[in-house]
């Protein structure tokens, strides 16, 4: 195997993955001083890292966490506490905001729809039967694959922003996302119980089509 | 420092422990609770204090977090394993204080905190390490915290970030690369043995 200076990136990025190539790296930096140089400095930082774990006790912090937690159940139940804002206020205006826009959204789409364009809803177009054929749930389960396809897409290159949001806009945007993540859980719980819903079949495509829209529109903000 | 049971619970072990716990947490079992704290709350006190950089902070950090999973222990419906769904928790609960900005200030290690053992001479790299990390993308970080410092596998680091396994080697070569460099240009690197 021919290998030179320039192989180091795709040696260190490989990290010894394929033997044959650390190997024939290994000879070349025996007698290159700056590859040997570089290596030795990428396995000191792997060296240092694992002394980087840290323990201390914390004699305190157990019973703390027991007497939130009793706190928390005293409480009530977990979807009674969640719905009074459980999970901080500051969360309630937007939750309400994405939530009363997300029924509005499904309400549209079902509007909208309801001239008999939209492939998707063709069945429901044609029956007033709440729930789905057979045939129908496979074409529904393919309609919300091509959705995911495009939102897992989307939130590859939304990532990287979102993880560093600084400004009002973007952590709105990721506040947004979230609030869409647990409707979108939270249906997808309730359709495994029963696959055949049509109701609930709409709400979540709708809830993928908004997902989409969100993270469309966020891309549209960062490129401004 | 570590405790027995935490040193015993360690790769395989801890997600058989795991699963072990869900009915627990489930059902909302103090006993469950106090069990995962057990296995899991010295290293989630590790991950959460090199996030933050305050031992403060770290504690705040996994009390949250326990409180979060109480809260979802019902929904969660095993699309991963129970330990990096935990640890997932935490870094977003990590995540959330840095944004947050109520953190208190980062400050050098309390005499009483304990670090792996190390040669001596791999204090000042070590060091240098610690305040190179800071300067880090919060995921390149936590990549290289939950890989390189705790040992989680690319899959289980994919799982905690919600990234793909390949991402997550990305990551962990893009914030070693940056490390590598930054100490280079700052001398703090061993001089390489004589042969």
């Amino acid at each position: 195997m021919k290998i030179d200076c320039r192989d180091l990136e795709r040696v260190l990025q490989d990290a010894g993955a394929d033997r044959e190539l650390a190997a024939a790296f290994e000879q070349h930096a025996a007698g290159c001083a700056a590859c040997g140089r570089a290596l030795a400095e990428w396995r000191q930082v792997s060296s240092a890292a694992r002394t980087l774990s840290k323990s201390w006790d914390s004699p305190e912090l157990w019973p703390r966490i027991r007497q939130a937690l009793a706190e928390e159940s005293q409480r009530g139940p977990v979807r009674e506490r969640e719905s009074r804002g459980g999970f901080g206020w500051s969360w309630l205006p937007a939750a309400s905001i994405a939530a009363l826009f997300l029924i509005a959204t499904a309400g549209l789409w079902v509007f909208r729809n309801s001239g008999g364009r939209d492939p998707l809803t063709a069945h429901w177009q044609t029956t007033k039967d709440p729930l789905l054929t057979e045939k129908a749930v496979d074409e529904v389960d393919a309609a919300e694959k091509a959705y995911l396809a495009s939102i897992e897409k989307l939130s590859r290159l939304a990532e990287p922003r979102l993880a560093g949001a600084s400004t009002p806009v973007l952590v709105n945007y990721r506040e947004k996302l979230d609030v869409l993540d647990s409707a979108i859980a939270e249906l997808k719980a309730s359709i495994d119980q029963n696959r055949f819903n049509t109701h609930l079949r709409r709400e979540l495509l709708a809830a993928y089509q908004e997902k989409q829209r969100t993270l469309q529109n966020l891309m549209k903000e960062v490129k401004s | 420092m570590l405790t027995a049971k935490e040193l015993a619970l360690t790769g395989p072990d801890i997600r058989t422990a795991d699963s072990e716990l869900l009915e627990g947490l489930k059902a909302g079992s103090l006993p469950a609770f106090e069990r995962l704290y057990e296995t899991h709350g010295g290293r989630m006190k590790s991950v959460a204090m090199n996030l933050l950089g305050s031992a403060a902070d770290a504690e705040d950090a996994v009390q949250e977090a326990f409180l979060k999973v109480y809260r979802s222990a019902g929904g969660f419906r095993g699309g991963s394993s129970v330990s990096t769904w935990i640890y997932r928790i935490l870094v977003n609960t990590c995540y959330d204080l840095m944004r947050r900005g109520r953190r208190r200030p980062e400050s050098p290690l309390p005499a009483e905190i304990a670090l792996a053992p190390s040669a001596s001479s791999d204090h000042s790299t070590r060091l240098a390490i610690e305040v190179a990390l800071r300067r880090l993308d919060p995921k390149e970080r936590a990549a290289f915290l939950l890989c390189e410092v705790e040992g989680f596998t690319h899959r289980e680091a994919g799982e905690i970030l919600d990234v793909k396994e390949n991402t997550s080697r990305t990551l962990l070569f893009r914030a070693k690369r940056r490390l590598q460099r930054e100490l280079s240009a700052s001398g703090a690197f061993l001089p390489p043995e004589p042969a």
